[in-house]
């Protein structure tokens, strides 16, 4: 609940604020956006197992994000840029959709 | 999956990666979490505070991506929707003007043939005319040439940003090639040819604008087919004589163009774009007869 309220005060928030994106963070936005959207599937579905620890949620947010622009980082620096963050993507939209199928079993039974 | 892998055995460790990546979904830390805290849960102070600043920032970089992908998204897509759209309609404008022109021309060879008299010197003109002029459909036999760009290089494996191939380097074949042929075809004795189905008249201009042949300024591309019609046997031996024909062949060989030429029995070659006079006036009127 307090949660929902959150996600919806950060969507105002960055509505009213529009902030620009610096050039140099612009490759790794999508990425954060998809490590973003795990970790939301991710503590929802642990919330409905009746696990959710407050502190796994947002230190695995925080790190995700963090390796995953370290990765895309140095992708870069190598010349394999999209192909990691294409490997980034992947694994990331693996674990989203596995964990929406779990969410719908828990909502659904089906 | 009939016989589940034996977690333990060491050869299964990259199998079991992949076998985790589709099975365990939720980051084991929950897990780890739950069983260390047991069954009595209590709250903790940081709880409630670290859900809403980890959601706070998850709407908030959710919605910064969303608005940075739409804000500059818009201008480029506008653009390019409004060429493509006024490029479409001016391409159904020309399409209608097209089938227009053909039914004119179609009422206009009714109304000549009524008109003139069978048979009659006159009308034998007209169709000679006609015929030179490039006005009329025609079929007999002849020859096709063609005329090939090389294939585009694959991109390169080193990573290479798209698009860096040289334009030299994949339109090798231009305006002036086309037309070194059309000429050595004329001069070979066709009597009606086409380049990709656009019939030459005498006012027919082959050049070349951005990366497109333009043949009465409809552009056309890679492979140019040009017909020739003409005694067919006497055409090709022509021909494969000429230096036009050695030169494409040595191209061939040297920048991998396409270029072949075979003889046909049964071409037909549709009529060409309406001449317009604009500046040369008929002298004398009466006298129609050369």
């Amino acid at each position: 609940m307090i949660a929902g309220l959150a996600l919806v005060a950060g969507i105002v928030l960055g509505l009213i604020l529009r902030p620009t994106v610096p050039t140099w963070l612009e490759p790794y936005l999508p990425i954060a956006v998809v490590a973003a959207l795990d970790a939301v599937f991710g503590g929802l579905r642990a919330r409905l197992d009746g696990i959710f620890d407050a502190k796994v949620f947002v230190v695995s947010f925080i790190s995700n994000v963090t390796v995953a622009a370290l990765i895309v980082f140095l992708g870069d620096k190598l010349g394999v840029g999209s192909q990691l963050s294409t490997a980034v993507v992947v694994v990331l939209g693996i674990r989203i959709f596995g964990n929406a199928a779990a969410i719908r079993r828990h909502l659904f039974r089906a | 999956m009939s016989k589940p892998p034996d977690a333990n055995d060491s050869r299964m460790v990259s199998a079991r990666l992949l076998i985790d990546l589709v099975n365990n979904h939720l980051d084991p830390g929950y897990a780890a979490a739950a069983a260390r805290r047991g069954k009595d849960a209590r709250s903790r102070w940081y709880d409630r505070p670290a859900v809403i600043a980890g959601c706070l920032l998850i709407g908030f970089i959710l919605v910064v991506a969303y608005v940075h992908t739409h804000r500059s998204a818009p201008q480029a897509a506008k653009v390019h929707d409004s060429l493509v759209s006024r490029v479409r309609a001016a391409q159904h404008v020309a399409d209608q003007l097209g089938n227009r022109v053909t039914d004119l021309e179609k009422q206009l060879s009714n109304a000549q043939r009524q008109a003139l008299p069978q048979s009659a010197q006159l009308a034998k003109d007209l169709t000679l005319a006609q015929l030179q002029a490039g006005q009329a459909a025609v079929t007999g036999p002849g020859m096709v040439v063609t005329l090939r760009d090389p294939p585009t290089p694959s991109a390169s494996p080193t990573g290479g940003r798209g698009g860096t191939t040289p334009i030299g380097a994949t339109n090798i074949l231009t305006d002036r090639d086309v037309r070194s042929v059309v000429n050595e075809l004329w001069r070979d004795g066709s009597e009606a040819v086409a380049v990709n189905d656009i019939r030459l008249t005498p006012t027919s201009a082959i050049r070349f604008a951005g990366l497109a042949v333009l043949v009465d300024f409809q552009p056309i591309t890679s492979p140019y087919r040009i017909k020739a019609i003409g005694n067919a046997d006497e055409l090709s031996t022509n021909f494969a004589q000429s230096a036009v024909a050695s030169r494409y062949q040595t191209l061939q060989g040297v920048n991998h163009i396409g270029f072949s030429f075979t003889d046909a029995q049964d071409i037909t070659l549709p009529a060409g774009a309406t001449v317009g006079l604009r500046y040369a006036k008929v002298l004398n009127r009466s006298g129609g007869h050369r």
